[in-house]
């Protein structure tokens, strides 16, 4: 059995929300499970919610990395095997950070080359075996499949472009959060800590 | 003649997303709507909604001065439009934190006691148009499951008036793109804005 890289991005400001909590049973079983995990926690870093104009005008340049804070997590994200995205749904997709995590660390050289010749892209993420996504909803499964899951198709699709037909996702939705008592979302957790010491 | 509110998310005026905006301030004009400009990056917006807003997500509006300008713009607003580049699949984060903090309660949506989900209010907007530009082909955005198409005209269609409408102006492979497509669809882009 080896090992995995994790890397664990969270993207929810109060840092006693659920959130928060499902971003910890997840640690917990990836360390269980003797996977490495590493945690982004986007709010608790302060991190920008917005790709900044000079990072866009640098984005084509040979170095379009310039915030020594983005360097880091792309060094995360090239030793990683498995990502795992935790953050509430709002407006059927992720949170303006975390889309902003996206944008500034998914860089040409990173998640994609871009062919001088032919201007096509290229996937780069090849390293990366596992995309899991662990979210909540405010809304019923139904009301969220009739707008779309757009951030789950962001993460599962999107992304899985860059990352090849190899790499497995696993989903762990919580939909009608607030209608949920506390032994089911005790259940949730304890769902999220179990599937995570089964990755491989 | 209508009130359009323009929200622009694109990092440089005078890249050709700035040209795009140029084009559809154009054809409202020609149109003698009524304009509001939005321009999130110009403003340095802040994208991230706070903890505060985050506990206090059921509370009035008028419990929160910081966003009583975005939160007039979206009252006052018949038609909404979207001019952004398309990153990841969807919306700059910049302006899906405009979403995340502006589309609050008691301004698009009410939770009435015993809900199990939003009951929208937003009947105020009656058209989503969004102008965009891809990096990528078209197939490859179809690949991706269109996600910002999806956003705006589902997510937040929703919550406008029931007889909504929604328009999607794209234009796809930008990173090979010649001058002439580029140009065809700024022209586009002039007649649809003129014409909504």
């Amino acid at each position: 059995m080896g090992t995995l890289e994790t890397l664990v991005v969270l993207a929810h400001p109060d840092p006693s929300s659920f959130a928060h909590a499902a971003a910890e049973r997840a640690r917990r079983g990836l360390e269980a499970a003797g996977h490495t995990v590493r945690i982004v926690d986007l709010y608790a870093l302060d991190y920008p919610g917005a790709l900044r104009p000079d990072e866009w005008r640098a984005y084509e340049s040979e170095s379009p990395v310039l915030d020594p804070v983005v360097a880091h997590h792309i060094e995360l994200v090239r030793s990683a095997e498995a990502l795992v995205f935790v953050y509430p749904t709002w407006w059927s997709s992720l949170p303006a950070v975390l889309k902003a995590w996206f944008e500034r660390t998914f860089v040409p050289g990173v998640a994609f080359v871009l062919d001088p010749r032919t201007r096509r892209v290229r996937p780069a993420l090849g390293h990366v075996r596992h995309l899991v996504g662990i979210t909540t909803y405010g809304s019923p499964r139904w009301y969220v499949k009739l707008v779309n899951d757009n951030g789950r198709r962001t993460i599962a699709r999107t992304l899985r472009i860059a990352t090849g037909r190899g790499t497995r996702v696993t989903w762990l939705p919580m939909y009608s959060l607030d209608g949920h008592d506390e032994s089911a979302r005790r259940a949730f957790l304890d769902r999220i800590e179990s599937r995570l010491g089964r990755l491989r | 003649m209508s009130r359009v509110l323009v929200l622009f998310a694109h990092p440089d005026r005078g890249s050709f997303g700035g040209a795009v905006l140029e084009r559809v301030s154009a054809g409202l004009q020609r149109a003698g709507h009524e304009v509001r400009l939005r321009d999130l990056y110009g403003e340095s917006f802040e994208s991230r909604l706070s903890i505060d807003e985050k506990r206090d997500h059921l509370s009035a509006p008028d419990t929160k001065p910081q966003l009583a300008r975005d939160f007039d713009d979206l009252r006052w607003a018949e038609i909404l439009v979207f001019v952004h580049p398309t990153w990841w699949g969807a919306q700059p984060a910049i302006l899906k934190g405009w979403i995340d903090r502006t589309w609050a309660r008691g301004v698009a949506w009410e939770l009435p006691d015993g809900a199990k989900r939003l009951k929208p209010i937003l009947s105020n907007v009656r058209r989503v148009v969004t102008f965009t530009t891809h990096g990528s082909p078209w197939r490859v955005n179809a690949l991706q499951g269109v996600p910002g198409r999806r956003i705006a005209n589902r997510s937040l269609r929703v919550i406008c008036h029931p007889l909504c409408r929604t328009r999607w102006v794209a234009f796809y492979g930008m990173d090979s793109a010649d001058d002439d497509r580029r140009r065809r669809f700024l022209r586009r882009v002039e007649r649809v804005a003129s014409r909504l």
